[in-house]
């Protein structure tokens, strides 16, 4: 094992929580791997990002990344089909997985008497994962499913499904995660097999193990089960950018529902951008809590909306900060759309008040301290962080990059990206019965 | 994402017992319940009213009182209006939450520690001085009656009020079901008063956890809601579960829809029922975890659905057992049948000893993280272990009364509770498509359009 950098971290004082001892290391093979202790209870959470997702991916084999969030747990050379899943529980663990635009994450709990089992079985998959013909036909039929229930019987998944497909016109963040309906049909032997030569390269690879284990013992388990494996060529680089968009686009769906649903998307830049925190501020002092303007204006006083609210997911690419309206039943999606539409128009002629301001930085503040709550949470900030913000260490000067941002740089980005130019406005009609 | 629900061959004695962290226990002079306990992870407290009640004891006709209520508190005090509370608490970077489940009203707020006195004043004036303004309560309710009709663009939420109402009926007081029908019904005067008779010390538990000093917290509360008047102490809700002579059937109709909702429903068990440890290991089994019997029929080894599962309430009263799954329109019938077909083996059956271990140790492992780790964790034990009567054994004795289970025993418990000869079944789809080849289960189904207005069958 060649250990590349072995920080003590005590940044964490920043924060004004316990300083951490935080262990990074990588492999020989390319695999990185961040260990925290923690012993509060007897658990462990082994999270796993594979940096390969639905960016990864071209037409024709559209959610073959999140197939393999599936293939995943159907069985390797050591432990066969459901066994991954049975061993686990059996040992007092359970497991889920997520697959987004950027990633394939793979988030283990479980005691810290199965640390070694886990490590055994991570290490199968990765190096020997099965390709049995009819496993991966039930698997597909689970796929269908899972898209007919988020999708096609969800109102919002398929509007935002539209918003995407609209607001991008070159880059793969046009197309959804989970896949084409026609592509999840389709994908062949050949399509699979490249695909999981190409994301599950060790070296591909960043593990974030936080909780009851002694790191040692975790950089000795990661050197006889991981560093084995080979290295092996990472997926190649995304070169599509996709062009500025240059006037608003629209976007309708006319379908039975009780309400509409409407959502705007703005073009913004990767989550490691500079304006990418003041852009958070901006969102919440916009949509969060009741105080916010948002809220204030379209839910409370006008009574126009359910619900308002935003969000701007990590994206490696320049993503789509998305704004999603719920009006009321009655309400004219136009009156609605036109609040939304002044209220953003505020923002960018003048700087919020400081109070306001500070405001937003203490809600961002306790959200980060939520965050850090359970061991889950923090292995999955430190694995957010180490991906998109180029090291885990940001998690923890993350209130300093809140409290830096100032009025001017509200506005500044307020004025940048939130013109009516770069947004794309999908609303979702219900239909008149005859 | 690999699954919707994110719900323990060792040893049993290699494991260590787990034990609820101390917290302090006062009763108040006017009745209030208050505990106390530290916890220095984060720089957070969380502080929690507890108003015994909850949707029981909305009053008939009225379903949705009690929640109206809770919502209602920060839209107005003595001292503030709706918008300086929001404007206050959003200051704080806190958050503020209020609800009902079956037996109880939590009104729960989370703030810096250095924000202590500011964010229980805020939870408190909320708790103890609202104004129930009329313009504020008419929005409420407005809101409400939105949001209800929205469910129904959620399958799978409104498949489980429908099954709620149709399971219990309008006799019962889980089978209420608050709706823009019993929405429409409720007036100021109703919310104030339920307030007034509710709220009041005997009712309360009051459960302090984080980032605190005990003494100055314990004092702080006493200060602030030494006050509250005592009251009426309320008494719990009596009721029979509905017995029925044949297996039932309803369809909520949604000509729309592409798949189908289905839930299959028997009587369960109260929360403080002495089965409670081995009906747990069993559903552990049948279909509270991945792999699960269910799961590895009709998702893992059918493809049928992207889940299947099993769950028992935990109320005052006996509630049900509930399996949930969905799947494809063409499908209903064949994932239904399937369900019925592992019920009746469960119960014929029964488990392994193996079967069993891998239980005890599923549960053992996966039950510090999701009741034990946090300060909110561990606030909703107290809550539980106060509102139920029950004591720290819940928590200090659960490994022992897991390991105590033995496969006899799992195997009478899986026999009582899931070999029932009759069910009751709901599925909300596209009925022309499916209702004919359910019929063998029940002949006469009821079925409700999803556009009549409100979420009850039968009514």
């Amino acid at each position: 094992m060649r250990a590349l950098g072995v920080a003590l971290l005590c940044a964490a004082a920043a924060l004004g929580i316990e300083p951490q001892k935080t262990v990074s290391v990588t492999l020989d093979n390319g695999m990185k791997l961040i260990v925290q202790e923690d012993h509060d209870i007897p658990n462990v959470a082994m999270y796993l990002f594979y940096k390969v997702g639905s960016r990864n991916e071209r037409p024709g084999i559209t959610g073959i990344s999140h197939f393999f969030e599936h293939m995943m747990f159907n069985g390797a050379k050591k432990y066969g089909p459901k066994q991954f899943d049975i061993q686990m529980e059996k040992a007092g663990g359970r497991n889920n997985a997520y697959t987004s635009r950027d990633l394939t994450v793979y988030t283990n709990w479980f005691p810290n008497t199965a640390l070694e089992l886990m490590f055994d079985m991570e290490a199968d998959r990765i190096r020997d994962l099965s390709f049995d013909p009819k496993m991966i036909e039930s698997e597909r039929g689970v796929v269908a499913s899972e898209r007919q229930t988020r999708t096609d019987n969800s109102n919002f998944g398929l509007l935002y499904e539209q918003l995407n497909a609209t607001a991008y016109v070159a880059h793969p963040y046009n197309w959804p995660v989970v896949g084409w309906a026609s592509d999840i049909k389709a994908w062949s032997m050949e399509d699979l097999k490249a695909h999981f030569k190409m994301g599950y390269a060790p070296n591909n690879c960043v593990v974030v193990i936080v909780g009851d284990v002694k790191t040692d013992e975790v950089l000795q388990a990661a050197k006889k089960f991981f560093e084995p494996i080979p290295r092996q060529e990472p997926p190649p680089a995304v070169r599509t950018v996709e062009p500025p968009q240059r006037g608003e686009r629209r976007v309708t769906i006319v379908k039975q529902a009780q309400l509409p649903i409407q959502m705007v998307g703005y073009h913004v830049p990767d989550s490691n951008h500079a304006d990418f925190v003041p852009l958070e501020v901006l969102g919440t002092l916009l949509t969060n809590g009741r105080s916010s303007r948002l809220y204030r204006r379209m839910v409370d006083t006008d009574q126009l909306a359910v619900s308002v609210s935003q969000f701007m997911g990590p994206s490696l690419d320049p993503g789509l900060w998305t704004f999603v309206v719920n009006p009321r039943a009655g309400v004219d999606t136009a009156a609605s759309e036109k609040a939304l539409f002044e209220e953003i128009e505020k923002v960018r002629a003048a700087e919020v008040p400081a109070s306001e301001l500070q405001k937003a930085k203490n809600l961002m503040l306790t959200g980060l301290y939520g965050d850090l709550k359970t061991i889950a949470g923090r292995a999955n900030s430190l694995g957010l962080n180490e991906i998109y913000r180029g090291s885990y260490e940001k998690l923890y000067t993350s209130d300093a990059e809140i409290n830096a941002v100032t009025a001017a740089d509200v506005l500044r980005v307020a004025k940048q990206y939130l013109t009516p130019n770069n947004r794309t406005v999908a609303t979702l009609i219900p239909e008149k019965r005859p | 994402m690999k699954r919707l629900f994110a719900l323990a061959l060792m040893a049993a004695a290699a494991w260590p017992d787990v034990r609820l962290p101390k917290y302090t226990r006062q009763t108040l002079p006017n009745g209030i319940v208050l505990d106390v306990m530290p916890r220095q992870d984060v720089p957070l407290v969380s502080v929690r009213v507890l108003v015994r009640g909850g949707a029981e004891s909305d009053p008939a006709g009225l379903a949705g009182l009690s929640s109206i209520a809770a919502q209602a508190l920060r839209r107005g005090t003595t001292t503030r209006s709706a918008e300086q509370f929001s404007e206050e608490l959003d200051s704080l970077g806190a958050s503020f939450s209020a609800g009902t489940d079956m037996q109880a009203t939590f009104v729960t707020s989370e703030f810096l520690a250095k924000d202590f006195d500011k964010g229980l004043a805020l939870l408190v004036d909320a708790v103890t001085a609202p104004t129930f303004p009329e313009a504020e309560i008419k929005k409420l309710l407005a809101q409400s009656i939105d949001s209800a009709k929205a469910m129904k663009d959620n399958p799978s939420a409104a498949a489980s009020v429908y099954f709620r109402s149709f399971f219990f009926g309008p006799g019962h007081p889980y089978g209420q079901v608050s709706d823009e029908i019993s929405l429409g019904k409720i007036t100021r005067q109703a919310v104030a008063e339920y307030h007034k008779r509710q709220y009041v010390g005997r009712n309360m538990i009051v459960i302090v956890a984080g980032d605190v000093e005990p003494a100055k917290a314990a004092a702080a509360v006493t200060k602030t809601l030494g006050g509250v008047p005592e009251g009426k102490a309320y008494s719990w809700k009596t009721a029979t579960m509905p017995a029925s002579a044949k297996t039932r059937i309803a369809i909520v109709d949604k000509p729309d829809a592409t798949q189908t909702e289905i839930r299959v429903g028997m009587p369960g068990i109260e929360r403080t029922h002495p089965d409670r440890v081995a009906l747990w290991l069993v559903n552990t089994l049948f279909g509270g975890r991945f792999t699960s019997i269910l799961n590895d029929e009709l998702r893992v080894n059918s493809g049928l659905t992207y889940g299947a599962s099993s769950g028992f309430e935990r109320n005052h009263l006996p509630g049900r057992i509930t399996i949930s799954t969905f799947t494809a329109t063409e499908t209903t019938s064949k994932a239904l049948d399937m369900a019925m077909d592992l019920l009746k083996r469960l119960a014929e059956k029964g488990i392994t000893a193996e079967q069993l271990a891998s239980a005890k140790t599923y549960i053992k492992g996966t039950y510090p993280s999701e009741q034990l780790e946090t300060a909110d964790q561990l606030a909703d034990v107290i809550g539980e272990i106060e509102l139920f009567d029950l004591n720290r054994g819940e928590v200090d004795d659960l490994f022992s009364r897991i390991d105590a289970v033995t496969v006899e025993k799992a195997n009478a418990v899986a026999r009582e509770h899931y070999g029932r000869p009759h069910v009751t079944i709901l599925l909300l789809g596209n009925a022309a498509k499916f209702a004919e080849s359910v019929k063998k289960y029940d002949p006469s189904p009821v079925t409700v359009p999803i556009a009549k207005p409100g979420l009850r069958v039968g009514e």
